[in-house]
């Protein structure tokens, strides 16, 4: 299925990565994706961009929410009564600066693949299906957004609670028009 | 949430609450972990001195850090 992918939805994936890795996630879902695809100049950002949707906040703000997810969670920490601040300030004496950051990426950084979660692996195929209905040889990265967005899941809820008209940015997605 | 609200939160009664800190400790104790096995190694300290240190079989200490450190 990937051969038929063009480039920017090739990229769009590989990107997920990247933005896990930054995030230090666990897993790629599908907001790791929908960063990656606002990012990336195509089909998928012309969409969003046309759709009213502001890429540069969308993508802060997505970032911020995935970050939020991190395992190693300060608020959490603090409710079993544990000063992350303080255990860092005392590791780093120790370690160096950035010591829990750096043990982050050993935990994670050197892992060449990070798994898509079911939710995200279904999107993929999902895009395919919307790429076979809209009758196109090729998965793009607007079909990305459509599979994305078809069902309930955290890009389309992170998309509708940036003030986005989710229905809209499909039907662009779709190659609809902006006027529409 | 004030500290309070979480302490209650951590204490009390929603095992989402009390799971997220589980999974917190738990990440930063493999953090740490994963600091001290290397700094120990870096010292001298033989896969089965930082075994007996942790308290798990050398297979399992080798295993877990051997290929990342």
């Amino acid at each position: 299925m990937f051969e038929t992918f063009t480039k920017d939805a090739r990229s769009a994936v590989v990107d997920a990565q990247l933005v896990a890795r930054a995030a230090h996630s666990d897993q790629i879902d599908t907001r790791h994706l929908l960063v990656a695809l606002a990012e990336c100049d195509g089909p998928a950002r012309t969409a969003m961009t046309d759709g009213g949707v502001d890429v540069a906040e969308l993508v802060a703000r997505t970032r911020t929410n995935i970050e939020a997810g991190d395992a190693l969670d300060p608020a959490a920490l603090a409710a079993v009564g544990i000063d992350l601040d303080e255990v860092t300030r005392r590791t780093e004496e120790t370690f160096g600066a950035g010591a829990l950051t750096r043990a982050g990426r050993i935990l994670r950084g050197r892992r060449k693949h990070i798994p898509f979660t079911a939710d995200a692996k279904k999107s993929l195929e999902l895009a395919l299906r919307e790429a076979i209905r809209l009758g196109s040889k090729e998965i793009h990265g607007g079909h990305l957004l459509l599979g994305l967005t078809r069902a309930e899941s955290p890009a389309r809820r992170i998309l509708s609670d940036a003030g986005a008209d989710v229905e809209r940015v499909r039907h662009l997605a779709e190659g609809g028009s902006a006027a529409a | 949430m004030s500290q309070q609200a979480l302490v209650a939160a951590a204490a009390g009664d929603d095992p989402a609450d009390g799971l997220r800190a589980v999974r917190a400790l738990r990440e930063l104790a493999d953090r740490l972990e994963a600091l001290q096995v290397e700094r120990a190694r870096r010292l001298g300290w033989s896969w089965q001195d930082i075994a007996g240190a942790l308290g798990v079989s050398r297979q399992a200490v080798h295993k877990k850090h051997n290929r990342r450190i």
